[in-house]
């Protein structure tokens, strides 16, 4: 970045800003407006479009508020991410610009289109509300008020990063899982799922947790990480969707989902061989019935290409197994550990 | 995508309430029954009070209005904390020190019987947050921590970390879903329908198809937050803290109270006015003059950084007056330096104040001082309630920063904001959940309705000579600033209302360019700023009329209290599109009238 900051080190220039236009009521599809106007170097992207509605196109339609980066109101995807404007520096994505000078302006992704940059949040919500995102106190309601409960720090630490979350949708946005699903839990409620289970006041953990694992649920994510990387308060999701994770196959075993199943099976090759056996993967993850049902014809057409992966017995461990063995070991045995440190304290 | 049917612990008493036929209701309301409660607001107050009122009695049907997202209102920007007098951290707080504190700092404008209300429910309000999820940081004893706060005499503000309302917020909206509160969400209130003395219900706009709508209710609530925005550019407020609630409530002939007090928060950044918390200080933060001097130690010399709100920023305001600022293009301005509580401090209990250094000014306080000035914050006057939140127009209430009960007086405390949003939300929501079961209102006339969308329109005609509402809103920050800011003076406020006053000449030429009806925020934002320039007046004019310094109002010409003459609460009733002037008197209790030092 260093060298493309000696690039823009201008006090003041002019910029365009590439934003996406649609308004339903009008147009029949989406279109680019280009606005230029002079900038100068400090300026956030959410000032430069406050500008240009106020001063060049009053059509101009996007959500702001707070305009200090904590309600969430002004995400939106800038030069191909999503990110809030308000706290975006016109320079820095000067520097990221595929074509010099021009900021792409876009709508969050993966949410129903409103106007211009407005997309309808209610998904988001209806997610929250289904996968329970709320703690359900331990305490019956007529007794609040009366005593706090005691909750360490450590505890607090746990969740602590996720409570930071301001659901203004980014990760939804970035979402690669969501693009091909839209009934995907999300991101979001994955993590704010994992802030309630971990909270100590909460009652209704084995519930939430049996929703989680559902179809379209914590299995489904493909550990992309795009929602970590794009997350505004830098909230380290993945971290929280294997917490979840963990505690699902911990409490639930792996009967659960293919999902929880794969992994396992996954993690057996590995020890065994040291490499995946792959004729049999589906029968472990999906069960004999429905891999002769959904891949015999491929498995058939595989044979006919000469595709098909060495049958079991041929899959040889690897070489060098027997080490691989024993840091497996050791690194679970220090993983329990850590598990006993923590119930410990 | 369908939300399931919320859990609810809810009795099957009330058949008439389930989530199916509340979605049912919520589609054609216009032909069935009113709402119990209409809650316009969605912030901590609005959350509170629909919370409540879900508890008390559980088969009501409440709906909540707000003109964005509720988990995106401004009570997540409060950063520091709430008081309250658990005695976790200083073993010998008492309620009665906080209720002391609390009317000391209001510069005994407050009503003490509003303020032992506030304060000797503050613990229990704490405990129920805690109850129901709220992260409070902990102390090593594992119960809520607790950290000083300015004007306190005891380190007695709950806090989570630097996002103390963020939390309170999201576990209030998360409680709400539990409970299946009916959200509308971008929903912009208009207007109140009355009749004779009692409210028929709200008009407003749903912003995402434009149509005007009826919303018949047996009591409304006005939760909309505070109206500091109209100092524009020189306040650490959200875009929307236009002050809608009260302006509404005023047009519709429902007196403001104490409009006058406008509190100035000493350390909002320089360039754009947000806000570094009180809490900065109360971690150990000095505020810094060019000469590189503790300043604070000529004005409160026992308090130090951490004397209440109103005396630091006049001290900010007197160092940058008599030169002793440093000079940029974005003004003059002072420093708080945070740099010897060190990196790990910083980091642990006021991330949000980093990362808002460094994306707003591009200074890490780790490294160095973080320029600052005093920014418009908090508004003191709102609507005129009384305890429970109720107006003189029957079924309208307020509560939080909207109202003015009045708690803070002519000065609020850093950390009574939230407790006051939280207590009074409470209050109120009971006591509208309470009236709603007694009364039917009158429908509101289909020709209300149209008369407003009328209205609406006629801002989209095009006009020859037109104005742009960005510059109006920036004139109106500006003058406000200059003249009716943290030093007043008769010449000044003179100036800032004939100011107002052609400002809302202007304000005839202003012209909507966005003729659509799906997501209008241009019409949007022309209406907020006839909100503003509304209550501006109200503000000006109360500033001229109190010829006295109390508390955050401070006459240069009047530099001292005059508890004779001023020891009373200015009322404001609309009459002809004017504010006509009366007052109330203070109610006072067990604490005398004296002199405030720190």
């Amino acid at each position: 970045m260093s060298d493309s900051t000696i690039q823009h080190h201008e006090e003041s220039r002019d910029v365009t800003f590439r934003v996406h236009r649609f308004n339903p009521q009008v147009d029949s599809k989406p279109y680019f407006d280009d606005y230029t106007i002079k900038l100068e170097k400090g300026i956030t992207v959410l000032r430069a479009l406050n500008y240009i509605k106020e001063h060049v196109d009053s059509t101009l339609t996007f959500r702001a508020f707070c305009q200090a980066g904590i309600c969430g109101s002004c995400a939106m995807r800038i030069n191909n991410m999503s990110k809030l404007a308000c706290t975006t520096q016109v320079w820095d994505e000067l520097d990221k610009a595929r074509e010099p000078g021009v900021i792409k302006i876009e709508p969050l992704r993966n949410l129903p289109h409103i106007k211009d940059l407005v997309v309808e949040m209610d998904p988001v919500v209806g997610k929250m509300k289904k996968y329970s995102n709320w703690v359900d106190s331990r305490m019956p309601e007529e007794q609040w008020g009366k005593k706090e409960f005691l909750v360490s720090e450590e505890e607090f630490q746990i969740y602590d990063k996720a409570t930071d979350c301001i659901l203004c949708a980014s990760c939804v946005s970035e979402c690669t899982i969501l693009r091909a699903h839209k009934e995907y839990v999300s991101p979001v409620v994955l993590l704010r799922s994992y802030r309630m289970n971990a909270d100590s006041r909460d009652g209704i953990h084995d519930q939430r947790l049996a929703g989680l694992v559902q179809d379209h649920g914590v299995w489904d994510c493909t550990h992309c990480y795009r929602c970590q990387e794009t997350c505004v308060k830098n909230i380290p999701i993945m971290d929280a969707i294997h917490g979840i994770r963990e505690d699902a196959i911990e409490r639930r075993g792996t009967k659960d989902t293919s999902g929880a199943r794969h992994a396992e099976a996954f993690m057996d090759d590995i020890e065994k061989k040291g490499r995946l056996v792959e004729a049999t993967l589906p029968i472990r993850t999906n069960g004999l019935a429905w891999t002769l049902k959904n891949l015999l014809p491929m498995a058939v057409k595989m044979i006919i290409k000469r595709r098909t992966p060495p049958p079991p017995p041929l899959v040889k461990a690897s070489k060098g197994i027997q080490s691989l063995r024993k840091e497996m070991k050791e690194m679970a045995s220090h993983v329990t550990k850590d598990h006993e440190k923590k119930s410990g304290e | 995508m369908k939300a399931r049917a919320s859990r609810s612990r809810r009795p099957a008493l009330f058949p008439t309430s389930t989530s199916a036929t509340r979605q049912l209701r919520k589609d054609f309301r216009l032909f069935m029954k009113p709402f119990d409660i209409v809650i316009v607001g969605g912030g901590g107050a609005g959350l509170y009070a629909a919370m409540e009122a879900m508890k008390t009695n559980p088969g009501l049907n409440i709906a909540v209005l707000s003109k964005i997202y509720p988990n995106r209102s401004h009570t997540s920007a409060a950063q520091g904390g709430a008081n309250a007098a658990l005695a976790n951290k200083a073993k010998d707080d008492t309620v009665e020190m906080h209720i002391f504190d609390t009317i000391k700092g209001s510069d005994y404008l407050a009503d003490q019987d509003a303020v032992e209300v506030l304060c000797s429910e503050a613990p229990k309000i704490i405990r129920e947050l805690d109850n129901m999820g709220t992260p409070w940081s902990r102390m090593d004893d594992k119960t809520i921590a607790q950290r000083p706060f300015g004007g306190a005499g005891r380190p007695r503000c709950c806090y989570c970390a630097d996002k103390t309302g963020h939390t309170i917020l999201q576990t209030l909206y998360e409680q709400c879903l539990r409970k299946g509160v009916f959200f509308f969400n971008e929903y912009f209130a208009l207007e109140l329908s009355v009749d004779g003395s009692r409210s028929r219900g709200l008009i407003a706009m749903n912003i995402k198809t434009g149509k005007v709508e009826a919303f018949p209710a047996k009591t409304v609530i006005f939760a909309t937050g505070g109206y500091a925005k109209m100092y524009w550019n020189r306040s650490s407020n959200a875009a929307g803290n236009t002050g809608d609630g009260q302006a509404i409530a005023y047009r519709a002939g429902i007196p403001l109270k104490d409009m006058e007090f406008v509190q100035f928060h000493p350390t909002g950044l320089r360039k754009s006015g947000l806000l570094v918390t009180e809490g900065a200080r109360g971690e150990g933060g000095y505020l810094v003059n060019a000469e590189g001097e503790r300043f604070m130690k000529r004005y409160a010399p026992e308090k130090m950084e951490l004397g209440p709100r109103d005396l630091v920023s006049r001290s900010l305001e007197t160092e940058i007056l008599e030169g002793r600022g440093f000079d940029s293009p974005a003004g003059k301005y002072l420093h708080l330096d945070l740099r010897h509580l060190g990196a790990d401090i910083i980091k642990s209990r006021l991330p949000q104040i980093r990362e808002m250094c460094m994306y707003f000014e591009g200074v890490d306080p780790i490294d160095e001082p973080v320029p600052v000035r005093p920014t418009a914050h908090y508004s003191m006057g709102g609507i005129d309630t009384d305890n429970f939140g109720r107006t003189i127009i029957e079924g309208v209430y307020a509560a939080g920063e909207c109202g003015c009960v009045s708690v803070h007086g002519a000065n609020r405390l850093g950390g009574n904001s939230l407790l006051d949003i939280l207590v009074f939300g409470r209050i109120t929501g009971r006591a509208a959940a309470e009236e709603a079961s007694q009364f039917n209102p009158s429908a509101i006339p289909a020709s209300e309705v149209d008369e407003k969308e009328h209205e609406l329109r006629s801002f989209m005609q095009p006009r020859g000579h037109y104005e742009r509402y960005g510059t109006l809103r920036e004139d109106l920050g500006h003058t406000l600033g200059a003249n009716v800011g943290i030093f007043r003076e008769a010449s000044k406020i003179k100036q800032g209302i004939a100011d107002v006053e052609s400002l809302r000449e202007r304000f005839g030429h202003v012209r909507v360019f966005d003729t659509g009806d799906v997501y209008n925020t241009n019409l949007l934002q022309v209406l907020e700023l006839k909100n503003m320039l509304d209550l501006a007046e109200t503000v000006a004019e109360g500033a001229l009329v109190r010829e006295e310094s109390r508390g955050s109002h401070t006459r240069t010409d009047f530099p001292t209290r005059d508890d004779e003459k001023w020891h009373k609460h200015t009322i404001y009733t609309y009459d002809g599109g004017r504010p006509k002037l009366t007052y109330k008197p203070v109610t006072m209790g067990r604490y005398e009238l004296q002199e405030r030092t720190y």
